[in-house]
């Protein structure tokens, strides 16, 4: 079974460590995880994509292929108009809705949810850093690919200690807000 | 018992050159090679080495042809732009014969080209870097677990024929993350090879004073022996010498070391060239190497799911080439082989000299994209 998984954002937002840690979290369990990320030679504000490929077999090509992916979250209004061609049909989306903006015929064509993951970080958790696991919570708490404990040890083995707490915070509003958007 | 890690291809290249028995690093800083030095930056103090980030990519790889002159197991990493600057100093090392590895994440270019994006557009730069005329060894990795085995194996074959030998990455496959499964240290630490040494007088060191095809025996600076290292042609002793004779035999040797030695021993060490893929039974071949490789595994299972027998041949030795067996592949497929490269064509046309002809299939990228199973896909159906 394999599951492909985008994040894309803009350079700076820390969408590639949610990426490592889903990758990290998968081969704990005794599966293999694959991240790559592309990104630009602009230091901040490139549209940055990165693609996890979760697999209980090999995996050999590291991105995903086009037309495949099942979820994709984009926290950028130029890198989700980019890269979201990637999603299979009938996919999940989640985006920022102060960020992105999709279409009606993305609507259509798409499971799209709005979550506003920077307002969550930044003034609920208090920590904007933390909107990357706001994200890794939604992410799995949609797709379910991941045990949720395991995946937040691993999550919590990439933090500093002093962090701790607010990312345990950020993992459970993320987690929260996903039940919400699904209706749950 | 191997071992399992997560990491990115380039930290395990610099893992592999602490396990490899490396010291010394010189280098400098550029996209996408970057993490093989802040890796070093990290490894090397702690098993009593030394690490330097210098002023340029020039300075860079002359404090590590320096460090390898005392007898040091010594390594630089950069990208295509970087070996552009290094370009003088690594002939230096091709003539004067200094082990060193030199790492390059393949980008793209020429010139800055495309600093953060995949390319595979250096192979022929790292086949004649510099002026002159030598033989080039250039390994390529085509997995995690390659950007480990094959920097060993670098370090190892530098050693061995007293040479710069480059260890090729990609953007792709230095960057990406995830499960590695590497051979035990003492299996690692079994391998190593270690460069000959003259245990004579000082009065009788002669260390340019071999037969033909045979690497120069150079002794570490400092121990007791009177050394002169140029880059201008020398006789025995590493004085400069304009002497026809001498000259002569100096090119033929430093080449003839190189691929003389590995035409008549199918190789330059013990360890697998290329690989095969489900190539025994196929009608049709894909040629592909580097992190290019990894989407034809794909390919071929996607290719055999639709009834068509695709195999694939991947070389890993790129300089010199697995010419021999490129030959029995060119005899027994014809025109049913596909060359894949992220390049214009700088492999296609090293396998076209060797099975001498130019009616092979190609699918060639420069535009900083990987390429995907299904385009690969796609271009192997058009030609069954």
């Amino acid at each position: 079974m394999r599951n492909t998984i985008r994040f894309t954002g803009v350079g700076g937002q820390g969408v590639l460590l949610a990426g490592e840690i889903m990758a990290a979290c998968k081969i704990k369990e005794g599966g293999e995880g694959l991240k790559t990320a592309t990104y630009t030679s602009q230091v901040r504000g490139g549209a940055t994509v990165v693609d996890i490929t979760l697999d209980d077999g090999t995996i050999r090509y590291p991105y995903a292929n086009e037309g495949e992916i099942d979820f994709m979250l984009s926290v950028a209004n130029v890198s989700y108009n980019q890269f979201k061609s990637g999603v299979k049909p009938g996919g999940i989306i989640v985006v920022d809705p102060n960020l992105v903006h999709p279409t009606d015929e993305d609507r259509q064509k798409w499971i799209i949810h709005e979550i506003p993951i920077i307002t969550i970080a930044k003034e609920e958790v208090g920590n904007v850093i933390t909107q990357s696991v706001v994200a890794l919570a939604i992410t799995n708490t949609m797709t379910g690919v991941l045990p949720k404990q395991s995946l937040v040890d691993t999550m919590l083995s990439k933090v500093p200690a002093k962090v701790h707490a607010a990312n345990i915070k950020a993992y459970e509003l993320g987690e929260k807000y996903a039940h919400i958007a699904m209706g749950k | 018992m191997a071992r399992e890690v997560i990491s990115t291809g380039n930290e395990l290249a610099s893992k592999a050159a602490v396990e490899a028995g490396a010291r010394f690093f010189g280098g400098y800083p550029i996209t996408p090679s970057s993490e093989v030095m802040h890796e070093a930056s990290d490894l090397l103090p702690v098993v009593g080495g030394k690490f330097i980030q210098m002023e340029d990519e020039i300075a860079g790889i002359s404090v590590a042809l320096g460090a390898s002159m005392t007898g040091v197991k010594s390594y630089t990493a950069t990208s295509g732009p970087g070996i552009s600057l290094k370009a003088e100093q690594i002939g230096l090392g091709f003539i004067a014969e200094i082990p060193l590895v030199i790492i390059n994440v393949m980008r793209g270019g020429p010139s800055t080209g495309l600093p953060t994006r995949v390319s595979q557009a250096d192979i022929g730069q790292a086949q004649y870097p510099t002026h002159g005329d030598y033989a080039s060894i250039t390994l390529c990795a085509g997995s995690l677990t390659e950007c480990y085995t094959e920097t060993v194996r670098g370090f190892n074959l530098a050693e061995k024929y007293m040479t710069p030998v480059f260890v090729l990455l990609d953007e792709t496959i230095g960057h990406m993350h995830g499960k590695a499964v590497l051979p035990d240290l003492e299996e690692i630490e079994a391998s190593i090879v270690n460069r000959a040494r003259f245990d004579g007088p000082a009065s009788e060191y002669k260390p340019y004073d071999v037969p033909m095809n045979k690497p120069a025996v150079l002794n570490p600076m400092f121990q007791g022996y009177t050394h002169h290292v140029t880059g201008l042609h020398h006789g025995h002793e590493g004085f400069p010498t304009e002497d026809a004779i001498q000259c002569e035999f100096n090119i033929e040797r430093l080449v003839g070391k190189i691929n003389v030695v590995a035409a008549e021993n199918d190789g330059l060490d013990d360890l697998p060239d290329y690989e095969e893929y489900m190539l025994e039974d196929a009608d049709v071949c894909i040629i592909a190497y580097g992190s290019i490789g990894l989407g034809a595994y794909e390919a071929v299972q996607k290719l055999r799911a639709e009834g068509i027998k695709a195999g694939m041949f991947r070389p890993i030795m790129l300089w010199p080439s697995p010419a021999k067996r490129i030959a029995e592949i060119g005899a027994k497929f014809k025109d049913k082989i596909f060359i894949t490269e992220l390049n214009m064509g700088q492999y296609t046309r090293e396998i076209e000299r060797i099975i001498k002809r130019n009616d092979f299939t190609t699918l060639l990228k420069a535009n900083g994209r990987p390429i995907a199973p299904a385009e690969m896909v796609a271009k192997v159906k058009e030609m069954m």
